[in-house]
């Protein structure tokens, strides 16, 4: 097991129950450039440090939700469904 | 003779200078390789390349070693075969051996669709020029005899996608053998020497700031691999990478029992026996992104437990080491080449994946020719950072880490 996460429902599981949803992005208004979508869709901060990322909990509740995590250690500091 | 026994440095120490005409982040392969073809090629001899940890200490140093040309884009298969007829005469060139062995490649298929994704590939390579064809179990047990090809297996072997140029080269050999040869060539190649930072000035890199000092810089290269975000950051540069763990492991030496190698996407697994002996087993990327260089006991069982569905008599083999490497996805497994959209005089040569290393004679050559020239060679033209925000993905849907 290389990492656990704390889902909010379902407590301390591996990450291999999860699904990786990526990074957490601001989603552009509808009605923004194409230019503006394409960097939404693409460019990434990829960061090494703290990351707000989503994740699916596909072998638990089935629920998404965010987590922090330090993409260097895999120290995952705390889970929780988004507002 | 008695030059065999002679010591001699391979690559020399220097004091940073104040001012480079260009100055390469990351001594791997690539950016040894863009250093080597600038002075080679095009007369460019005031280069330094920087790297903050050892030569080739990154994923120059941990990747499986496989070199072939068998991919399935238009785009992809005549660079990456451009990158096997340099590999194929580098040795003489470097003047080093770098123990090519092209010893043959085979990719496994075990359900009928993926039959289909090989012939579809052999089609593609064959119309290119590049000897690919696909195989079925008769010839399959002729060219491995040692593997399980019966219909025991949870997914039995139907047919393969033959290579025969693809093979195993010695890594780290083709690094040094850069680095001297960039040494002769009177390029600097500096060890130990981390970016920090770049300054901008109007859209052009001005100088590069490094834990031995700033330089200045005519050009600036990123020529990184599991780090290309966090160093294109630097000068304000973005990418559309996601950065995964990838692992590999090798086993105890046996006898020699394997001369191909073995690839298969739906095990995720891919095998070779070295020259010593040794078992090279590489996996899929990590199902997260990471910066982490720490192996992971789930990685290893399934590494483990695929290999053993191809060759199940190996079963008791010892694990000797396991690593990781960081490769740098982007969304359409193609890397990105050329100068970035944010700084004029800052060019990429990133996004390497999980081909970096197969790929990294052409990459360089051509980055290296862009870089003197101007002109974007036609061969990277599609590999463009542009091609993101136009709509023109390249789609290189047989890189390894892709289970098609």
């Amino acid at each position: 097991m290389s990492f656990l996460i704390p889902c909010p429902h379902c407590g301390n599981r591996s990450v291999y129950e999860f699904r990786f949803g990526g990074e957490v992005k601001t989603r552009p208004h509808p009605d923004s450039p194409a230019a503006e979508w394409m960097e939404y869709t693409y460019t990434k901060a990829n960061e090494a440090g703290v990351q707000k990322e989503w994740w699916f909990h596909r072998l638990g509740c089935r629920q998404w939700l965010q987590a922090r995590r330090n993409t260097t250690t895999n120290e995952v500091i705390e889970a929780f469904f988004p507002e | 003779m008695m030059q065999l026994f002679r010591k001699q440095r391979m690559w020399r120490s220097h004091q940073l200078k104040a001012a480079y005409d260009v100055v390469i982040i990351g001594a791997g392969v690539h950016g040894l390789g863009i250093a080597y073809y600038l002075a080679s090629r095009h007369g460019i001899r005031n280069v330094a390349v920087l790297d903050r940890g050892y030569l080739g200490c990154g994923n120059s140093g941990r990747n499986t070693a496989i070199i072939r040309s068998n991919y399935r884009t238009p785009e992809g298969i005549p660079f990456y075969e451009e990158s096997v007829q340099l590999y194929r005469q580098l040795s003489r060139e470097l003047d080093w051996n770098l123990l090519f062995s092209q010893c043959g490649h085979l990719t496994l298929a075990h359900t009928d669709s993926s039959v289909a994704g090989l012939r579809v590939r052999a089609e593609n390579n064959q119309v290119l020029g590049v000897d690919s064809r696909v195989i079925y179990r008769d010839e399959i047990r002729r060219l491995v005899p040692a593997m399980d090809l019966s219909d025991g297996p949870r997914f039995p072997v139907m047919a393969a996608l033959y290579h025969p140029p693809g093979g195993i080269i010695r890594h780290d050999a083709v690094v040094w053998g850069y680095a001297r040869a960039c040494d002769r060539l009177g390029v600097e190649v500096h060890p130990y020497t981390e970016v920090t930072g770049v300054r901008v000035a109007r859209r052009k890199a001005a100088s590069v700031i490094t834990s031995r000092g700033a330089i200045a810089a005519g050009t600036v290269v990123n020529a990184t691999a599991g780090w290309a975000s966090m160093v294109a950051k630097l000068a304000g540069v973005t990418l559309p990478i996601v950065s995964h763990p990838l692992q590999a492991c090798v086993t105890e030496p046996l006898k020699p029992f394997l001369d191909k190698v073995i690839v298969s996407a739906t095990l995720h697994v891919y095998v070779n026996q070295t020259d010593k002996g040794e078992l090279v087993i590489g996996a899929e990327i990590d199902p997260y992104q990471s910066y982490s260089l720490k192996g992971t006991l789930p990685t290893l069982e399934q590494m483990a437990s695929y290999t053993l569905e191809l060759f199940p008599q190996l079963s008791g083999l010892r694990v000797l080491r396991q690593w990781a490497g960081i490769c740098d996805m982007t969304p359409d497994y193609a890397p990105i080449i050329g100068v970035s959209r944010e700084v004029e005089n800052y060019y990429l040569d990133v996004g390497w994946g999980t081909y970096g290393f197969k790929a990294a004679p052409a990459a360089a050559k051509n980055t290296a020719e862009l870089i003197a020239t101007g002109k974007t060679p036609k061969i990277i033209q599609p590999f463009s950072p542009a091609r993101f925000y136009g709509g023109q993905l390249v789609g290189e849907k047989a890189a390894a880490a892709v289970s098609s």
